[in-house]
């Protein structure tokens, strides 16, 4: 009785069918790379850049860096832990946004491929530097929570996998747990998720 | 003997597998009493700095503020915070657990309010505004205080520093 191995499985094959099954081995491994680098390319979400309209300056607010406020919704604000960056959703310039000011420099800082023409994001938090913003979107078809990197401009779900409804996510100052409510127990609860100890926290400068 | 090489492959295997097990979903304390975390009644609204986590929930029969101490696993004592006949949302804390801030209704008003641990005494930061407030944010240092006005007839932003209050 012969010893049934793969490689005399494929001798056997290549015996019987010659190169056609070569040319099949390759095409299928090629469509399986494809199909695999699609699959997690779903972990860098990228979205069209929304250029920075002009701000608009007659900005009534009743504390007053200019830029902060504009005659529309600016709702929401989230203080970073080092004081120096407040994130908020905006309603100016036709779409709703969010968007983030600094409050040392007094102007609002770039958020490359965070908004998306087609959905809207709530409910922002941000870690000591605001390095790390996360918030609630509706990109995909129900709200999910998100975290956008400053540093990779890379947007990453973190809900994707879960069951139920989720809202109200607070990120903790060095970025590493995000608290949140969720309604799959029959009840708001508090769920958290940790991002582990591998990640890039985002400390707080001692000397400034 | 064939069984080592096998043992040391499926060990590889875990622990290969096992770096790919972050972000994950911790497992947060339970209480049927409410003198935990999470409880058979509503948390809402969690916000965690530093070793703390602040969260309102309506455990007790009245909308309240609570602050569970993450390293230690028990809820904080707020004396002075919460009323029976004040509903509390929105609340923040500073990374060193001594400031809150939240919103309260009192007599149909909601104001911003501080909450000073250390001296146990709470302030009322919007009481001569005339307008409707919300959504208190606070600095990890808790020197600055940000919240929502109405009073210019939209949702505006406005910002508070140690000197206004």
């Amino acid at each position: 009785m012969r010893l049934i191995t793969l490689p005399t499985l494929t001798k056997e094959a290549i015996g019987r069918f010659g190169h056609r099954v070569w040319g099949w081995l390759v095409i299928g491994f090629s469509l399986l790379l494809v199909v695999a680098i699609s699959n997690f390319s779903c972990f860098a979400v990228r979205a069209e850049p929304i250029a920075l309209a002009a701000i608009s300056l007659n900005s009534v607010g009743l504390i007053n860096p200019q830029g902060l406020n504009s005659t529309y919704t600016d709702e929401h604000p989230v203080l970073s832990g080092s004081g120096r960056f407040l994130a908020f959703i905006s309603g100016r310039d036709g779409r709703r946004r969010l968007m983030l000011y600094d409050l040392q420099l007094e102007q609002l800082v770039d958020l490359p491929w965070l908004n998306r023409r087609d959905a809207i994001a709530e409910h922002p938090s941000i870690s000591n530097n605001a390095r790390y913003i996360v918030y609630v979107a509706s990109d995909s078809g129900r709200p999910e929570v998100e975290l956008y990197d400053r540093v990779t401009q890379l947007v990453q779900v973190l809900t994707g996998a879960y069951r139920g409804w989720f809202r109200n996510p607070s990120i903790s100052p060095d970025g590493r747990y995000i608290a949140f409510e969720s309604g799959r127990e029959g009840q708001w609860d508090i769920q958290m998720i940790d991002r582990g100890s591998n990640i890039e926290l985002d400390i707080l400068d001692q000397r400034s | 003997m064939k069984l080592v090489p096998v043992i040391v492959a499926i060990a590889l295997v875990v622990f290969f597998l096992s770096s790919f097990s972050y972000p994950r979903l911790m497992t947060l304390p339970y209480d049927s009493a409410g003198r935990s975390l999470n409880s058979p009644y509503t948390e809402h609204e969690p916000q965690v700095a530093g070793d703390y986590l602040v969260f309102i929930s309506d455990r007790n029969g009245s909308q309240d503020v609570y602050l569970y101490d993450l390293v230690s696993r028990k809820l904080l004592d707020l004396p002075g915070l919460n009323s029976v006949d004040s509903v509390a949302s929105h609340p923040r804390v500073s990374v060193d657990g001594r400031y809150l801030v939240f919103a309260a209704s009192h007599g149909g008003d909601v104001d911003i309010y501080r909450y000073d641990r250390q001296v146990r005494r709470l302030q009322n930061l919007t009481a001569s505004l005339d307008a409707e407030v919300r959504n208190p944010t606070i600095s990890g240092d808790g020197n600055k205080i940000a919240f929502e006005s109405n009073a210019n007839g939209q949702w505006d932003i406005v910002l508070y520093d140690r000197s206004d209050f």
